[in-house]
């Protein structure tokens, strides 16, 4: 399977009376989105706006960001099950709007997370500091519940994010990247000395605000399964979660995965790429139980000789995290974990809520507890006064001078645990 | 099942169709609830620290046990243990006030979020 990605390197992002994209600017009509939005009748209105590296702006309270892509040639279309049809995706050929991203605000419920900063201490720690962002802020209809108000931001950034893709369907990329894999049989052929190495992502499916949809399936209702690498780049994987601002993975970490872009760089070099296994992350601990046997069984199936095993969320996914190790090492597998902390203000507490002798590889993400002071900025899209109610903010919050003290948790991807985050220890 | 609950929304949903153990007290009222009868020999079926929303940020939570009592179940009496120690370590973190001086209309959130939580679990159940 052969998937190009044709990256269109985006240094401007302007609305204009046309939407399009031209000599690497990306102009939109705000009457265009309006419309495409306000089609669906549970949304009362939208405002727009756009926000750039180093701007004295703070986007809060962050829902999700995606990535505009349009899929040029091969089966099926961006975001099967959402806004396309259920289709096959992964091969052919990709456009992305490289540079940019769309997100979402908006008050769902009161204590809400995710604050973007485009300068400043706050920007050190996300990757969205670095992008060109447009902000859709959405308000809902009178009397709309919570869960359908989730569902229609959700929608409305993939709609977006698919109309904006779609200008760059005949714009020459800058850069073309290929990623190919190959099916059980020919890698263990091609190479029979090269480690096999797997990879379990695991989704967050816990209930409303913390669910992730697989080809328009809500993750939670499905067993573990196998997706091809390649996938994910062409938005198989939507994000429905909306807490845990740090540790969640965002559609766009999705569609950008670095660690199936990385495992398939050195796919034929020092490993071979077998496949990516899905498990998800559910309340019920029977449903822990089978999903993790199941990761196990899919491991041992392929004849993993290692896996690459990647958390979501904090709490009762550690335990998820936790029994995919210890039964995945069971049946033989090499395990490494990435995960983050919250392991207190000052590092000192016990990092997960769960632990067991196997996890003896593991890759952290930061600790989400450590104390962050952020300047006031001069520019808000959102609204502030939900810092005091976010996770890892508190009463106090924010200061009457308008700079907010608060945990790394309160920014938008800080302690990614796919690595898609800005700490390191190098 | 039994659901061991702080969350009067639960109490409502699930009056008549679920057992349910009613809690006069905080999240950790309803742990200590839940470790007892998992001494007791009830089986936990959900996990006690469902949610990305943390155990000192909402002061409501919602558990699920089995309604039969047989042998108490080691790894269960672990996770109860576990979970308690979690919550005592947020709690040290001190921050939010756990249900005092919180706005109501913020309770009602915190309400509606556990009680979806727990609906997605035992729903399917």
């Amino acid at each position: 399977m052969k998937l190009e990605l044709g990256l269109i390197h985006v240094t401007d992002l302007q609305f204009g009376d046309v939407s399009k994209v031209e000599d690497h600017v990306v102009y939109i009509n705000q009457e265009d989105i309006k419309n495409l939005i306000l089609e669906d009748e549970t949304i009362e209105s939208v405002e727009l706006h756009i926000a750039k590296p180093g701007e004295s702006v703070r986007i809060t309270p962050v829902k999700d960001v995606v990535e505009p892509r349009v899929k040029v040639s091969g089966n099926g279309g961006v975001f099967p099950g959402w806004t396309h049809k259920v289709d096959r995706v992964g091969e052919g050929r990709t456009h992305v709007l490289k540079g940019m991203a769309c997100m979402t605000i908006g008050k769902i419920v009161g204590f809400q997370e995710g604050i973007i900063d485009m300068t400043g201490e706050g920007a050190k720690y996300t990757p969205f500091s670095q992008t060109l962002n447009f902000i859709m802020d959405i308000k809902p209809i009178e009397g709309l519940k919570q869960h359908d108000y989730e569902k229609a931001v959700r929608t409305a950034n993939l709609k977006v994010s698919t109309f904006i893709g779609e200008l760059a369907r005949n714009v020459e990329p800058d850069e073309i990247e290929v990623y190919e894999h190959d099916n059980v049989l020919e890698g263990m052929k091609k190479y029979p000395d090269l480690p096999r190495v797997g990879y379990v992502l695991m989704l967050q499916s816990q209930g409303l605000l913390h669910d992730t949809y697989v080809y328009g399936v809500d993750a939670k209702q499905s067993l573990t399964t196998i997706i091809g690498p390649t996938e994910l780049f062409d938005g198989a994987i939507v994000s429905g979660n909306c807490v845990s601002a740090c540790d969640k993975n965002p559609t766009y970490i999705h569609e950008n995965n670095p660690v199936i872009t990385e495992l398939l760089k050195e796919h034929g070099k020092t490993l071979n790429f077998v496949g990516v296994i899905i498990t998800n992350e559910n309340v019920y601990l029977a449903d822990k139980m089978r999903s993790s046997d199941w990761s196990a069984k899919l491991c041992e199936f392929l004849g993993l000789d290692g896996a690459v095993i990647s958390q979501e969320g904090f709490g009762n996914p550690d335990t998820d995290l936790i029994m995919n190790c210890r039964k995945i090492e069971a049946v033989g597998v090499k395990t490494v974990l990435i995960t983050d902390e919250y392991a207190g203000q000052d590092g000192a507490s016990q990092s997960l809520a769960d632990a067991t002798p196997e996890a003896d590889a593991v890759v952290t993400g930061g600790n989400a507890n450590v104390v962050i002071h952020l300047p006031k900025l001069d520019k808000v899209i959102g609204y502030t006064e939900y810092v005091d109610k976010i996770a890892g903010g508190w009463s106090g919050s924010l200061q009457p001078d308008g700079s907010i003290i608060a945990e790394l948790q309160v920014i938008t991807s800080a302690t990614n645990e796919q690595g898609f985050n800005k700490l390191s220890a190098r | 099942m039994i659901i061991v609950t702080n969350n009067p929304d639960v109490k409502e949903k699930y009056e008549g169709i679920r057992q349910i153990e009613f809690v006069e007290g905080g999240y950790k009222d309803v742990l200590i609830r839940v470790r007892d009868l998992i001494f007791e020999g009830h089986e936990l079926l959900t996990h006690p620290l469902m949610g990305s929303v943390k155990p000192n940020e909402t002061p409501y939570r919602s558990i699920a046990v089995s309604r039969h009592a047989g042998k108490m179940d080691n790894d269960n009496a672990i996770m109860i243990a576990e979970c308690m120690q979690t919550f005592e370590k947020f709690a040290a973190m001190g921050r939010r006030d756990r249900g005092r001086n919180t706005p109501e209309w913020l309770l009602e959130d915190f309400r509606y979020i556990d009680l979806t939580l727990i609906s997605s679990a035992v729903d399917y159940h």
